[in-house]
């Protein structure tokens, strides 16, 4: 086994902690001097810290007290130096059979020194609720960020998040059964659908009147609901609706699977950044085992993670016109991406979900003779990709269309923590991949690239981030091919340790993906907590809407890349599956009509 | 002439005028394919299509008659206006002041597409019909100026007097370029389609359309787009040719008024590749500015010149 | 010719034929449903069970993510079920990576729509192994235990005399052991002793 002493010489990771011990029992006092900030933190929160731990490297968790948690969450987040710092998520767990209580854990993306993965870190502020009494101070009435995230709990664990400003149902759908919540471990399988429909739209405002996007509309590729209120052609104010896609992932990945049949299920939370979300799930298990995966593995992850994130920006461009009409574009743009799905089809097996990851490793080398084919690919998709760009960005009517809609101010992008291209077009200088410790799962330390940010924040502008990223996307591949060192492809994990908690992260063509794992026993997964960057951005989209028209709406909607399958995860609970058990075609009647409604 | 001819003529021109335009509409899909490198439809997709539609029923979220009666009333204001037109020398339909009922009769077909949008609950087919009305009412105006300059430069409000007897000045020249963009507009091809855009308003005022009546209305739109490109490429050729007296120079004629529309069918087509949907705030601007310019063109022909 | 390039060659020579015309700039597109499109050798197609390889050890079944593959005993009649399901199979070829014996076939067929559910699954039987003794069946197949016999070396064989004792169920094994035990060196055992003279006593 691997200690992360080794990984520590190997990395040249600058943890004096080490110098005691295992990192995760150093003294609070190394631990709080490792990084600007915790100490800060500290000293601010004194009385309500019970403990303070790292988890693993660049990820700290302080245990504190459920009163003070807002003003916790608010002095990261409005950190004054920490100018990027961002709520990231929040997990909720049901540790009731571990020791009778839940937990709340919000966590933030804190950033000391933008682009230094080694300066910043990761904190987790958690905080144990008794089992009758799941309740905490809610900060999203401060904090927009927090909105989605507190009412996500509220839905799917029963945790009651004082004084929040909507707490209206966002996850479950209208005909669920109050009182029943899927993610708590004693949850009851068998309970009916309510008779009535329980809806909860946001009035509408005077003079309006009501255009509904969706539940199915043209310009939305996936089940939304925009509520549209409309005086003439002007967005007024705009309700969502949505978690029509809500899959149940995260607790079917839980207790059921062994922690790599939970990396495939990972892979299928998106259709297009799939692999993202198996690297970053790949990446917080081999983090809490503590294990250094070889080098050409990490190469040639960051190389999938790249050539993904090519064919995505160009997908999104050419959705992008096609909302503006501007069917051409749209073609051209896929023919372009074609052929880096025909490379990564040879590369890994399949065009889309490629399956190339397993825990500790990769699972497909890249021969030599293809780095060849791969740079004429890349070669190829810059050429013809410039082309592109510069006829339609000479295309007046695109143009006209594009600029200076769906403006994201970047406070509003800062409260709601808009991630990814998104935040970059308004000005917000973050980019995971830099910004935190990628290195033990990614070679992006390695390599030389630019972040674009654009501070205009217009739909124009998110197209231009993307297209300048996806430069340095090919810039990237390049530079990997030439780098890519020899060696293994994987290391066996073994066996997991027992409820550790760890995260993993990358950063997809929409923002920051984050896999949160806590592990159980014999191997299997506790708690998995998925956060697409689609879920912090879609809240912000009804501030980008207002004062448009409903002409604009698709292509502002598009132009956060909304994924809504990522973000919804969660309904379909694969209940009482045994490997061997199989049912009847009689008793899977029977099952169906019993559990009408909850499958 | 001889009547029999006449009537040969007028034949021909019924049968262009109902199975030329989904015709057109294939060789237009068929360019906009090799534009975005596509293999494309066979061109007679849009015949396909229709046939399909004709053939399945409709839905009717309704009972307001109109909106039964609005694709048929649609599809005859069409066909009409298609037949008030020359082909050769032949008018079909052969009455004074021609030019004022082709002019309505095509706006009937617009009006009629946004009634029928008003006749069912619908926001999406609301707001199409309000993009509908709004391009109407800018457009229209334009248009009205333009034939003004013609009638005025011919002396006359019959078509194939006007035709006859159109003289080259600057002003005539100005009134083609503007006439082109307002029949453009009228078509409501690619960057002006705003009333049926399907990401936006997921086909406007036909939303609610579904079967016969969906494909009824299709037709009609097609005839309406065929009656003013054949009345535009009419204008450039006719007057020009001199006078057609015998059989042979009218069939001439009708060749290459067929020839011109064809070749002009996929310039239009390259047009509406390339190039993203407007939104109607930009239309109406641009269509109030071009309505100025008709006005000075209007002042220009009362000069003389 | 075909035959004798190696795995690494036959993929250096495989050309997507759209690639050609791709650089044609001729339409790109392909009447796809009407004509045959091949998949390139590395794509992860469904995958197939050779009845002839399967020893039905059942090491697919733990690594499958889906769910595709079953395990079902049928202890009445000796019969152990392995089916493979290609409609919830979703292609990661876990099952050809822990295979044993190769009998998951990769294979890169991608269309797999039928108009009969049933087309859609594979199934193999295998003969549970019958022990002698005591006249049931046993978890494995005979396969398996053939399989065991050949890949361990001869020592381990001896060592834990497994020839004669592979074919018996669990309690067959102790009631064996016990048996030998009482007739070798029953002394040895002091567990076993206590019992007895406890017995006796």
């Amino acid at each position: 086994m691997v200690t992360t002493r080794d990984l520590e010489a190997h990395f040249e990771f600058e943890c004096r902690a080490c110098e005691n011990g295992h990192c995760r029992k150093a003294d609070v006092e190394t631990i709080l001097s490792e990084r600007k900030g915790l100490k800060e933190f500290y000293e601010a929160f004194k009385e309500h810290i019970k403990e303070c731990k790292r988890m693993t490297y660049g990820q700290y968790m302080f245990v504190i007290d459920r009163e003070v948690l807002p003003e916790a969450v608010l002095w990261w987040h409005n950190h004054p130096e920490f100018k990027e710092t961002h709520l990231s998520t929040a997990v909720g767990t049901d540790e009731r059979p571990l020791n009778g209580k839940f937990v709340y854990m919000p966590f933030l993306n804190v950033q000391v020194e933008p682009q230094n993965m080694d300066e910043n870190y990761w904190v987790f502020l958690k905080a144990y609720m008794p089992a009758d009494d799941p309740s905490f101070p809610s900060v999203a009435a401060k904090l927009p960020a927090a909105l989605w995230i507190e009412r996500e709990v509220k839905d799917l664990l029963g945790f009651n998040p004082v004084g929040h400003p909507d707490p209206r149902r966002l996850i479950l759908p209208e005909d669920w059964p109050e009182g029943v919540y899927p993610l708590r471990k004693d949850m009851d399988y068998r309970h009916s659908p309510m008779a009535e429909v329980k809806t909860e739209f946001k009035e509408k405002p005077e003079g309006t009147t009501l255009v509904p996007m969706g539940p199915v509309h043209m310009g939305i590729e996936e089940p939304a609901h925009f509520r549209l209120f409309v005086k003439g052609e002007e967005i007024v104010d705009v309700d969502y609706r949505g978690f029509y896609s809500h899959r149940g992932i995260e607790k079917t990945g839980e207790g059921r699977l062994t922690y790599n049949q939970v990396l495939f299920l990972a892979e299928r939370i998106c259709g297009i950044c799939g692999y993202q979300h198996s690297v970053s799930y790949a990446m917080a298990v081999e983090r809490l085992a503590d294990v250094e995966i070889p080098d050409r593995a990490r190469y040639i992850r960051t190389l999938m993670l790249e050539l993904e994130r090519i064919h995505n920006h160009l997908l999104w461009v050419g959705i992008a016109a096609h909302l503006v009409g501007y069917d051409t574009g749209f073609m051209h743009a896929w023919r372009i991406r074609e052929p880096v799905m025909w490379l990564v089809e040879r590369l890994t097996g399949n065009r889309k979900q490629y399956g190339m990851n397993i825990v500790g490793g990769v699972r497909r080398d890249i021969l030599d003779y293809r780095k060849e084919e791969i740079l004429k690919v890349v070669k190829q998709i810059r050429e013809e990709t410039k082309k592109f760009i510069d006829i339609a960005l000479n295309t007046n009517t695109f143009i006209k269309r594009a600029e200076g809609v769906g403006i994201l101010p970047y406070k509003i992008a800062k409260a709601y923590s808009v991630l990814g291209p998104t935040a970059r077009a308004s000005g917000r200088r973050i980019d995971t991949r830099l910004d935190q410790a990628t290195k033990t799962a990614m070679a992006y330390n390695e390599v030389d690239f630019k972040v674009p940010v654009y501070k205009e924040g217009d739909v124009l502008a998110r197209v231009l981030v993307r297209m300048d990223e996806l430069f340095e996307s090919l810039w990237i591949v390049e530079q990997l091919i030439d780098q890519m060192p020899g060696g293994d492809i994987m290391v066996p994990i073994g066996d997991l340790p027992e409820y550790e908690e760890a995260l993993g992260f990358t950063e997809a063509h929409r923002g920051e993906v984050v896999h949160y794992v806590m592990t159980g026993e014999k191997n299997k997964v506790y708690r998995w907590k998925v956060r697409a960057p689609t879920y912090n951005n879609l809240p912000a989209v009804p501030e980008m809407l207002k004062g448009y028209h409903v002409a604009d709406a698709p292509l502002i909607i598009a132009s956060i890349d909304p994924c809504y399958s990522c973000t919804e995860r969660v309904q379909f609970v694969d209940v009482e599956t045994g490997k061997v058990k199989v049912l009847t075609e009689a008793e899977f009647n029977e099952l169906s009509i019993k559990y009408r409604g909850v499958f | 002439m001889e009547t029999t001819a006449k009537l040969a003529f007028s034949f021909i021109g019924v049968l262009l005028t109902f199975l030329l335009p989904p015709y057109l509409d294939g060789i237009a899909r068929r360019v906009k394919a090799r534009l975005q490198y596509r293999r494309g439809p066979p061109l007679m997709q849009t015949w396909y299509d229709l046939n399909k539609l004709f053939s399945l029923p409709s839905v009717k979220p309704t009972k307001s008659a109109l909106f039964t009666w609005a694709p048929y009333l649609a599809l005859a204001s069409a066909v009409i206006g298609a037949l008030l037109l020359p082909y050769g020398n032949v008018v079909p339909i052969d009455i004074g002041f021609n030019l004022v009922v082709f002019f309505y009769v095509i706006l009937m077909v617009s009006v009629f597409l946004m009634l029928a949008g008003l006749t069912v609950q619908n926001a999406f087919s609301h707001l199409g019909s309000a993009r509908e009305m709004q391009i109407i009412l800018t457009v229209e105006p334009l248009i009205a100026i333009l034939y003004g300059v013609l009638a005025y430069n011919a002396g006359s409000l019959n078509i194939s007097d006007i035709i006859a007897n159109l003289h080259l000045t600057p002003s005539l020249v100005m009134t083609y370029v503007l006439l082109a963009y307002a029949l453009y507009v009228e078509s409501g091809f690619m960057p002006f389609d705003i009333a049926e855009a399907e990401q936006e308003v997921i086909g406007g005022p036909l939303s609610e359309y579904s079967g016969r009546l969906l494909g009824v209305f299709y037709y009609a739109i097609y005839i309406k787009r065929f009656a003013l490109l054949w009345f535009f490429v009419s204008l450039l050729v006719l007057p020009w040719v001199g006078p057609i007296n015998t059989t042979l120079k009218a069939a001439e004629v009708l060749a290459v008024q067929f020839l011109l529309t064809v070749a002009l069918y996929p310039v239009i087509a390259s047009l509406e590749a390339t190039n993203a949907r407007l939104r109607i705030d930009h239309v109406v601007k641009m269509n109030t500015r071009a309505f100025f310019a008709g006005i000075v063109i209007l002042a220009i022909a009362f000069m003389g010149w | 010719m075909a035959e004798s390039l190696s795995y690494t060659e036959k993929l250096k020579k495989w050309n997507r034929f759209e690639v050609e015309k791709f650089s044609k700039k001729a339409p790109v597109t392909t009447p796809y449903p009407f004509i045959d499109i091949e998949k390139p050798p590395e794509y992860r197609g469904i995958p197939h069970i050779n009845p002839e390889k399967c020893i039905g050890c059942g090491a697919c079944v733990n690594a499958c993510p889906p769910d595709a593959l079953i395990l079902e005993w049928d202890k009445k009649r000796g019969v152990k079920r392995l089916t493979f399901n290609a409609a919830r199979c979703i292609r990661c070829h876990r099952c050809v990576e822990v295979c044993p014996t190769g009998a998951m076939e990769p294979t890169n067929i991608f269309e797999i729509a039928t108009d009969n559910k049933e087309d859609l699954v594979e199934v193999v039987e295998h003969k549970l192994a019958y022990c002698e003794e005591c006249g049931e069946y046993l978890d494995f197949t005979e396969r398996q235990i053939e399989y065991v016999k050949a890949i361990l070396p001869k020592e381990i064989i001896d060592m834990y005399a497994l020839e004669d004792r592979i074919g018996l169920t669990q309690e067959a094994k102790m009631r064996k052991t016990v048996e030998k035990l009482r007739e070798t060196e029953g002394n040895a055992y002091p567990a076993f002793i206590l019992v007895k003279k406890g017995g006796e006593e």
